[in-house]
């Protein structure tokens, strides 16, 4: 809070405003700090989630944005320390419950190399289906929190209700409804149930001939192109320069997936095609987890022509399996929200030493106060939550 | 008569004894018709502590519609609201601020404990930075296991709230 408010005091005396926050006309800057106001936007607000904004507004536009993270701070890592490599499981997929698949993916990555398991070819199939299907999940959570945001209920009601349908597949895969816990240092828990492969097909292009629906409603809608259009444009050089990931990176043009670039388990054998769009605003990256969710239907079907028809789904381990000793690994995946890093070391003994979980969510954060510069204060809804931002992640 | 028996030293307890006697008189079917009231439009704060946020927001859509057991969705003013549902985990820097939003809400006011870190702290007992359970900060009605709850717990503990309302005893109301 110091800090921000020397940067913006800075930035007055230096006369640099005008470049970056926009006056109306007729207004003069005379007694800067009394035209300032400071607005806390959370944690108890409809438009915050679980984390704080100190915004700093001069009539309707925003000076300077201070996010404060850290509500949801549970000590994730730290527990990870003292619990074996399969009661980890449990608490590691917490961060993100509705995207439970991909934010175990890398920890199983990890520790299956560790462990020095290998795992079953029927059963990385398993795996990537279970996490493109988490992704839809995930990303239509996502879309139904940005409608309800821009203030467009049925953009609430529609994905909300469209995600009960995956989620009745996971459901019948996994036996949970969002809290799966389905990937294990091994392979997956349950082999498919009987005739899956039908109902996941006929689900999965039910689904995409549904969200092919949202562009009429959403992504054509006049309103939402007004106030998402050269809204909090992130340019190619400053997404990479702070560390951007995932739709937030693919929006400002720069072509990274790591499905494509880092493939593991069987993304190589799958035609995996990147959306990429060159506006880095906010409507190019509400746009682009959209055809994401297109391109996981894609990549499902795939799978599901190329599985092992049969064949086990997990290696057994034994009782606490154990490190081979001194020993490090960094994994990382492509998840809903972008490039999501597990980095553990290994002593040798059953708890791992460290585990650290480098998440999206975070790196997407960064971005925000420099976006906010200079917005009106009615957009910062749409530019916050087009980050792809989930609290709980971000604090672990 | 009435005016002898009324002076301006007694007015203050002659009032009040009035209340009383209508309170007796008619505090039992008048506070049930205050409850009937209060039941069908319980107002929750949009205070999101945790993951269990999914299957709350789930519970809202269109599938569950808690919409139609009289919980209307959580978009109000802190002022106007009558229920917390505390969605999770209270960890040491939330805790004081889901105190400081319970105290602003206006009485009558209810608490729903979701999940089982709102319980006991769930699986994050041993961690360092989670209270265990949120009943030392705030007093709770309904505790809703489960981690994360499924919508239809939520509704049923919802529904338990209402129960427990019906049977309350309407203060205030004179």
């Amino acid at each position: 809070m110091g800090g921000l408010t020397s940067t913006s005091k800075g930035l007055y005396n230096k006369g640099k405003i005008g470049m970056t926050f926009k006056l109306p006309p007729g207004l003069a800057l005379q007694k800067v700090d009394e035209r300032i106001m400071t607005l806390n936007v959370g944690p108890q607000h409809p438009g915050s989630g679980h984390m704080r904004l100190i915004v700093q507004i001069d009539g309707d536009y925003i000076v300077a944005c201070d996010p404060d993270p850290g509500y949801v701070h549970r000590g994730e890592e730290k527990m990870a320390e003292y619990r074996n490599y399969i009661l980890n499981i449990p608490h590691l997929e917490r961060p993100v419950i509705h995207d439970s698949c991909n934010v175990l993916y890398p920890y199983v990555l990890g520790s299956e190399e560790i462990l020095g398991i290998e795992v079953p070819e029927r059963a990385k199939y398993v795996r990537v289906i279970a996490s493109e299907l988490n992704r839809c999940i995930y990303i239509m959570y996502w879309l139904a929190i940005y409608g309800i945001f821009l203030g467009h209920s049925t953009m609430f009601m529609w994905p909300a209700g469209d995600r009960e349908l995956l989620i009745d597949l996971m459901e019948k895969m996994t036996g949970a409804r969002v809290t799966h816990a389905h990937f294990v240092p091994g392979g997956v828990r349950n082999d498919l149930p009987p005739n899956f492969e039908d109902v996941c097909l006929r689900q999965v292009n039910y689904f995409e001939k549904r969200i092919k629906e949202y562009a009429a409603i959403f992504y054509d809608n006049p309103i939402l192109i007004a106030r998402t259009r050269d809204t909090g444009i992130l340019s190619r050089q400053d997404a990479i320069r702070y560390g951007t990931t995932g739709s937030v990176l693919r929006a400002s043009g720069v072509d990274y997936d790591l499905r494509v670039k880092e493939p593991y388990d069987v993304y190589e054998e799958l035609d995996v095609h990147t959306n990429v769009m060159k506006e880095g605003d906010s409507y190019a990256r509400s746009k682009i987890p959209w055809l994401d969710m297109l391109e996981s239907c894609n990549i499902i079907r795939q799978a599901l022509q190329k599985m092992p028809k049969s064949g086990s789904v997990r290696t057994k381990l034994k009782p606490n399996p154990k490190g081979k000793g001194l020993d490090s690994v960094y994994k990382r995946v492509e998840s809903g929200r972008g490039s999501l890093g597990c980095y553990i070391v290994s002593d040798g003994k059953v708890e791992p030493y460290r585990v650290k979980l480098s998440v999206p969510s975070f790196r997407n954060l960064i971005a925000l106060p420099n976006l906010l510069r200079g917005e009106k204060l009615g957009n910062m809804p749409s530019v916050y939550w087009s980050l792809n931002y989930w609290p709980v992640e971000a604090d672990r | 008569m009435l005016k002898d028996l009324v002076t301006p030293e007694n007015a203050n307890v002659f009032v009040g004894k009035l209340g009383d006697i209508l309170e007796k008189a008619i505090g039992k079917p008048l506070g049930y018709a205050i409850n009937w009231g209060r039941i069908w439009s319980l107002w929750p704060v949009h205070i999101e502590t945790a993951c269990c946020s999914v299957e709350f927001g789930a519970a809202s859509s269109p599938r569950y519609d808690v919409e139609r057991f009289g919980i209307i969705e959580a978009f109000g003013s802190l002022r106007q609201c009558d229920l917390v549902v505390v969605q999770g985990t209270i960890t040491r820097k939330m805790a004081p601020r889901l105190r400081l939003v319970y105290d602003q809400m206006p009485e009558p006011k209810y608490v729903i404990a979701m999940g089982a870190c709102a319980i006991t702290g769930g699986l994050y007992f041993d961690s360092y930075n989670v209270l265990p359970g949120i009943d030392g900060i705030i007093p709770v009605d309904v505790y809703v296991p489960g981690c994360p709850p499924r919508p239809e717990t939520l509704i049923q503990g919802c529904m338990l709230l209402q129960e427990k309302i019906k049977r309350m005893k309407a203060r205030k109301f004179v």
